[in-house]
């Protein structure tokens, strides 16, 4: 089995809950879920007061996010007719700007991931995304509004519960850069670099693999920004740069410590005729996207957004080894449970 | 009906034919769907079988024969012939996979499974082929024995060792509705063969028997309602028959969209190897040079006189180049090229990877040879293979498969030579 960065740190891999309630009731569990509870309504609060409006997300479809690393999408069969459990609602964010030009879900996802990300501490197969899009805006207001939210939960946190992240053994001073904001940013390209430099191999046309970005990770105590991932390592939705051909407009935000990824977004594709070419360049068939292509046909707004996890996210805060010890009810990769 | 007029000279059956079958009549007799297996014009007839009409040319003088003397302490003999190889990722105990059959019914349960447990005892890959989850479905790792897909995967890695061969999966424009790769990737069924790297992804670009065209598969009306979803129909057998024309698409492609598919291939599935199949397209040696440059571990060329289930007459006998133009069109490289179409025996076998192909594919050979028997049926035929390639290596003073070359072959006067462009 594979170690990660917080074992190789002396941290105890927990093992995981032989039922919900003797999960549910340890102290650090509910701590965990009082400190989450928090960062939701510190969300919603920072989102809503920056005239964002809250959207019940959908949680099955025709089809759903594709653009999803070996993961598997869960059918549903809806009266004869082939539904996806949501993968991400990143179609629907997109089809809710004609209506509301700033939005967010609190959205569950469900995404078999392959078997070996059980060990990395950070797939869950169900999970929740703060789910970010805004109408006209480009990728660096999206990700400067990502910043913001971030600090401004953290802060919260930081100043509002200080007896659970104590309980928790979560040091505050870890936090004292973040909620200053000013994030970092790097290129994949240069992430790569660094990457190879420090003997990880990193394909430089392919997503930064977990391991890479915990490495990565672990160099910082602030979280930073990685953009311009390649072509052919996300889904068609992510807008490719016109002047950089084979350059996507989008970003990963990282955290620091070693604890990973904790958000991805982009620019979107909008444009008709550039959805069913990327479509066809992730190998997907136009036709499974229907209801999505004919809105396209009519216009879609331009539009960026972004998607945090939000067990990923309550993860980092919190100090947790593992991302599944901050979800009620959690569901590894291959593993039955509650 | 009106048998008055007559026209000699004039293709005259041919038309009345058609002029009582109507679309039907563009295909070959229904009545032979599921029992025969198609491909062009028969062997020794195709004047553009460059691969038919070529010759193997032994030298008189044999320096890589005395390197083997010097090796051997004695005159080397024909068994001295190794015939092991790496092909797309896998080391294979012969230049040799078996094709992909997929959904239709020639290629049943039944004989893809007994396939499957043939090409895993002798150590050669296995393709899987396309349209297979969406028509027959998919299931659970339990229920493996009921699936088509899982069922041949499971027979397969039952009867291989853990080092030679490999399972290589396909996935059609159809099939990626379907997820086939990502059910594959993250089922328990896969994991030895994810464990000891010998699971491929194959892109399917276009087949030999029809190039340009997607898939077409002849199904029962009832069989054809449960998929409409997925597939087009169409009735060119007549609204009261009860068989409907399944349509798959081709799925388009421009060298963007095939470098993009492959990387993201890499991307999404980085513990398998990525394999690509190509139809012999004007354009195959841009192709095929596009796939390796994005990443591909191996390129099949299926050649006109690739075999199919099913196909339109006209598609069999006058459409796309056949395998030794395009053998000719690619040249030689470093990269693994694989040949499939009317490989059955030695030679053609020999004169492919002279021409560059690293393994040739066996299609209807293993598909006839397991019907024969279904224990030991291709593992005869490939044994019989086998013989010949050693024959035919140690004859041109070689004794490794991979020291075939061009010198080896004699093409006839009028063939292309060197490599040209679509």
């Amino acid at each position: 089995m594979t170690s990660t960065i917080a074992e190789s740190h002396g941290r105890v891999a927990p093992s995981f809950p032989a039922s919900p309630d003797q999960h549910l009731i340890a102290e650090p569990t509910r701590a965990t879920l009082r400190v989450q509870s928090r960062m939701l309504a510190a969300t919603r609060a920072f989102l809503t007061a920056q005239g964002f409006q809250e959207l019940l997300p959908p949680v099955i479809g025709p089809v759903t996010d594709p653009g999803i690393r070996g993961s598997k999408q869960v059918d549903v069969d809806f009266y004869g007719h082939k539904y996806k459990l949501m993968t991400s609602a990143i179609l629907y964010k997109q089809a809710s700007l004609p209506a509301f030009d700033k939005i967010f879900y609190i959205a569950p996802n469900v995404r078999l991931e392959p078997l070996e990300t059980a060990v990395t501490h950070r797939h869950l197969a169900e999970f929740h995304q703060i789910d970010v899009e805004i109408r006209d805006a480009r990728r660096e207001d999206a990700m400067e509004l990502a910043e913001r939210l971030v600090a401004h939960v953290v802060d919260e946190v930081v100043r509002e519960m200080p007896g659970d992240l104590e309980l928790l053994g979560r040091d505050r001073d870890a936090f004292r850069e973040v909620v200053q904001g000013a994030f970092d940013r790097t290129t994949h390209k240069e992430a790569t670099a660094d990457l190879v430099a420090l003997g990880h191999p990193q394909d430089p046309g392919a997503e930064i693999d977990w391991e890479g970005e915990e490495i990565l990770s672990a160099k910082t105590s602030r979280p930073f920004f990685v953009v311009d991932y390649p072509k052919g390592s996300r889904g068609f939705y992510d807008q490719e740069d016109t002047d950089r051909p084979g350059v996507l407009r989008n970003f990963d935000l990282i955290a620091p410590e070693g604890y990973g990824e904790l958000a991805s977004g982009s620019e979107r594709e909008h444009d008709y005729a550039a959805l069913v070419t990327r479509m066809r360049e992730t190998g997907e068939n136009p036709a499974k996207y229907g209801w999505y292509l004919d809105l396209a046909r009519r216009g879609i707004p331009a539009s960026s957004g972004f998607g945090i996890g939000l067990e990923r996210f309550t993860r980092y805060v919190t100090g947790r080894t593992a991302a599944w010890e901050a979800s009620a009810y959690p569901k590894l990769p291959g593993v039955t449970s509650a | 009906m009106s048998t008055v007029l007559s026209a000699s000279g004039f293709p005259e059956e041919q038309v009345r034919h058609r002029a009582r079958a109507g679309a039907a009549g563009v295909f070959p007799a229904l009545e032979s769907y599921g029992s025969s297996m198609l491909g062009a014009v028969p062997v020794g007839q195709d004047p553009y079988d460059l691969l038919e009409r070529a010759r193997i040319v032994p030298p008189v003088f044999m320096p890589e024969r005395l390197k083997k003397l010097i090796d051997l302490a004695r005159e080397p003999l024909y068994t001295d012939v190794e015939l092991d190889t790496v092909l797309g990722g896998f080391t294979s105990r012969l230049p040799l996979y078996v094709s992909a059959f997929g959904s239709t019914q020639v290629a049943s349960h039944d004989l893809g499974e007994a396939a499957g447990r043939q090409a895993g005892r002798l150590g050669i890959p296995m393709v899987v082929g396309e349209n297979v989850v969406p028509v027959n479905g998919y299931r659970a790792a339990a229920d493996s024995a009921a699936s088509p897909l899982l069922g041949r995967i499971a027979a397969y890695t039952a009867a291989a060792d853990d080092e030679h061969g490999g399972v290589v999966v396909q996935q059609s424009t159809e099939d990626a509705d379907a997820e086939v790769w990502n059910l594959v990737y993250s089922d328990p069924v896969s994991e030895p063969l994810l464990a000891t790297g010998r699971l491929a992804f194959e892109l399917k670009v276009g087949q030999g028997a029809k190039p340009g065209l997607g898939g077409l598969t002849v199904l029962g009306r009832e069989a054809g309602d449960r998929v409409a979803e997925q597939y087009a129909m169409d009735e060119v057998f007549g609204a009261d028959s009860d068989s409907v024309l399944r349509i798959s698409s081709p799925g388009t492609f421009t060298e963007e969209i095939l470098r993009q598919q492959i990387r993201l291939m890499r991307n999404n599935f980085p513990r398998v190897k990525v394999w690509v199949k190509l139809h012999p397209g004007r354009d195959i040696a841009l192709a095929a040079a596009t796939a390796w440059a994005a990443g591909a571990d191996s390129v099949t060329v299926d050649g006109a006189e690739g075999g199919t289930a099913w196909a339109p007459s006209a598609f069999l006998g006058q459409v796309g180049l056949p395998l030794g133009e395009c053998l000719t069109r690619i040249g030689r490289t470093g990269h693994c090229l694989l040949a499939s179409g009317r490989i059955w025996e030695g030679t053609r076998a020999v004169k492919a990877l002279a021409l560059g192909a690293r393994a040739v594919g066996l299609g209807r050979a293993a598909l006839l040879a397991v019907d024969e028997d279904a224990e030991a049926g291709l593992v005869r035929l490939v044994e019989s293979i086998a013989l010949e390639l050693r024959l035919l290596i140690s004859s041109v003073g070689k004794y490794h498969v991979n020291a075939l070359e061009a010198d080896d072959v004699l093409l006839p006067a009028d063939a292309a030579t060197g490599s040209r462009t679509g």
